[in-house]
């Protein structure tokens, strides 16, 4: 009921001027919930691509032969799937956007590529990168533009436990499709090597306690700890780490690299000391591409004099809207497989702050593969370090050596 | 062995919390009738408060437990005047209250949006961990179960050792005979809600604690989880909820140590559980028709 009331209660927000000649981009934001502090910021990098847009004159539209301005009709979905899936719904058969952008994360983009499968509307998915959504094969409807698919993520991590000699790993997952992708694929890289994690329990992703799990965890004796959540799942664990003065010699959690701000305001910077996370962008600093902004210039003009506030999810949503200015550059005709071949004739080609976009069959992002960095003390707070490369490519950005076991705070 | 240790303990320290979390509502739903959807939402507001304190005072957030009590009075009583005189003049008290908390609920999340943003809050932990039988419990659990037996005692004096909370039970019973003996039921009434909203909003700063931060929406998924808590204690018994809350929080660790991939539906099937082989809950009393 509650939900059905909510989205009762919802409201439309269009932030560019009503035109006959637009494109128009339909996107759903969380401005509630557990997903808003990850959601808001990659609207706000949405939001931010359009204003440079249309501040250019528009994008070109190669089927039209013209530049048209970009309208972003937007929705809040609260957090909600289910509010979601009405939205996405409401998106293309009511307002009748050209394409859609979905919201933040496998759990709000997976009715999203429902929607676009069913329908044949071309989705672009920015951080829904559950493994599941590509893997039945082609599917010309869903374009992952942020992240690789999430089993791919941990293929680095593997390889720093590898380098490090870590044998017994403890893994503990949130159950859904971004979180279950990475614990199963770890787990398939370590069987590959005969090895079992000494612990693999998944939880669910609104899991807030993790007193006892925490225990069970230091009852298996792992030298190394992946935990797989939210950001929200991120924080009660390491403070539950924190509160009971656990020490774990390597542990990896995901969000850190994404939200370091918030992670230093929730957790402390003494308790993410000498922890792991993915390394991305602004911790990657990629400045040549030959579309939009390189990283510096989009930390000046995103943030003017406040460029530590910005994080990934701000580049991600930015790095949609290229994506979307590629396709229709590129796009073969107005159709949704017209725009889609735009996004085709691209893939391996475009250079963005985030890397190099690239696409296979399914739709999977396989371009933008991420490095480990490790937090390491400097003053009162720390600094990343990359300490691990995803790709041969990556080796230059590495700029340190993993200190294993963790020194205890 | 030892993790089995841990996990009892842990059960039952989080138990006496959320007993502390379901024991106003339960008063509120014994007294009135009242579905207070909002319970978890106050609860959040209390953790803000100790939020502002902790950040702004740079106190323990352990003060806003007692800095609550008088706001929570006040609003609450507000709150009374407001909505309660006209939801029991509602034909559907329950159903009406529903809705109406249902609003209140939405508001409360949408001004803590405004005030304090989308992203989770933590609180500075309390100090060293706690060590019990050899094992480290954080210093905010143990501390969250100190205070919520106290006030779970405080409650008990006042609903069997006082005049108002003997008014209290009577109404609970059967409202009409006890309007028939001569018992002042608005008064009875002002005093269970205010004092209901007081449990919630001073068990704030101790849910974000135990849940590991709170963000606006964080009261949903505790109204839910103050609903079976008192479900499971039996519904209209104060006292029942603390031993609901206890059984909720065994559920709950146990299944952490054991079978984590079931930890979020166990309760509920706990729940189910009860429903089917004693629906009154645990702690309830048959109903006698003469």
């Amino acid at each position: 009921m509650a939900s059905g009331l909510a989205a009762a209660s919802l409201s439309a927000s269009l932030s560019a001027g009503a035109s006959s000649n637009v494109i128009t981009v339909g996107t759903l934001y969380a401005n509630t919930g557990s997903f808003a502090t990850s959601s808001m910021p990659e609207y706000a990098g949405l939001q931010f691509w359009v204003k440079q847009v249309n501040a250019a004159g528009g994008m070109y539209v190669a089927p039209l032969k013209k530049k048209e301005h970009v309208r972003l009709v937007s929705y809040n979905d609260q957090s909600d799937p289910a509010t979601a899936t009405t939205l996405y719904n409401q998106l293309l058969t009511q307002n009748k956007v050209n394409v859609f952008v979905a919201d933040f994360g496998s759990v709000l983009t997976a009715p999203a590529v429902t929607i676009a499968k069913d329908q044949k509307h071309l989705l672009f998915d920015i951080t829904g990168s559950g493994t599941s959504f590509f893997s039945s094969g082609p599917n010309p409807y869903v374009a992952l533009t942020s992240l690789p698919v999430s089993a791919v993520w941990p293929k680095p991590v593997v390889g720093l436990l590898s380098k490090l000699k870590i044998k017994r790993v403890a893994i503990l997952y949130c159950q859904n499709d971004f979180d279950q992708a990475q614990a199963a694929a770890i787990k398939g890289f370590l069987a590959s090597e005969h090895l079992q994690p000494v612990y693999f329990q998944g939880v669910p992703t609104t899991q807030s306690d993790y007193s006892t799990i925490v225990q069970a965890i230091k009852g298996a004796n792992p030298q190394a700890v992946l935990e797989f959540g939210y950001p929200n799942n991120d924080i009660a664990f390491l403070n539950q780490l924190k509160s009971t003065n656990t020490h774990f010699n390597f542990v990896l959690t995901p969000f850190p690299g994404q939200l370091p701000t918030l992670f230093r305001q929730d957790v402390g910077a003494k308790a993410l000391a000498w922890g792991y996370t993915y390394a991305v962008p602004p911790i990657l600093r990629i400045n040549k591409v030959n579309i939009g902004l390189g990283l510096n210039a989009f930390l000046q003009k995103f943030a003017p004099g406040k460029a530590s506030t910005v994080n990934f999810l701000n580049v991600a949503g930015y790095n949609a809207g290229l994506a979307v200015q590629a396709a229709f550059a590129h796009a073969t005709s107005m159709s949704q497989l017209g725009i889609r071949a735009g996004l085709t004739a691209v893939s391996g080609k475009l250079q963005t702050l985030e890397g190099t976009f690239a696409l296979n069959k399914a739709g999977a992002q396989v371009g933008e593969l991420l490095p480990v960095a490790q937090m390491v003390p400097h003053g009162a707070g720390f600094q990343f370090k990359i300490v691990y490369p995803a790709t041969a490519a990556q080796k230059a950005m590495v700029n340190g050596t993993p200190k294993y076991p963790a020194p205890k705070a | 062995m030892r993790l089995f240790e841990y996990a009892l303990v842990s059960g039952v320290l989080y138990g006496l919390f959320y007993g502390f979390i379901g024991v106003g509502l339960n008063l509120l739903f014994g007294v009135m009738r009242l579905v207070n959807l909002a319970h978890g939402d106050l609860v959040v507001w209390g953790g803000y408060l100790a939020y502002s304190l902790t950040t702004s005072a740079h106190v323990n957030a352990l003060w806003a437990i007692p800095l609550s009590i008088p706001f929570s009075l006040v609003g609450g009583l507000i709150l009374y005047l407001i909505t309660v005189p006209r939801l029991r003049r509602a034909e559907d008290t329950e159903t009406s209250s529903l809705i109406l908390f249902f609003g209140v609920s939405q508001v409360l999340v949408a001004l803590a949006t405004m005030k304090y943003g989308t992203n989770q809050v933590t609180l500075p932990e309390l100090g060293n961990p706690v060590m019990i039988f050899g094992q480290p419990y954080a210093a905010s659990l143990v501390a969250s179960a100190s205070l919520a037996v106290p006030a779970l005692a405080l409650f008990y004096f006042y609903l069997y050792r006082t005049r108002l909370g003997l008014a209290t039970r009577a109404v609970m019973a059967n409202e009409e005979e006890a309007i028939a003996s001569g018992v002042r039921v608005r008064r009875v009434a002002t005093s269970a809600f205010v004092i209901g909203i007081a449990f919630a909003a001073a068990a704030g700063p101790l849910a974000t604690f135990m849940l590991g931060g709170i963000n606006p929406t964080t009261g949903g998924g505790l109204t839910i989880t103050a609903f079976t808590i008192i479900i499971i204690g039996s519904l209209g018994n104060p006292m029942g909820t603390a031993a609901g809350g206890i059984l909720y929080g065994l559920a709950s660790s146990l299944t952490q140590a054991y079978a984590a991939p079931w930890t979020g539906m166990v309760p509920y099937a706990l729940l189910l559980a009860v429903v089917l082989l004693r629906p009154s809950g645990l702690f309830g009393r048959r109903v006698r028709i003469a």
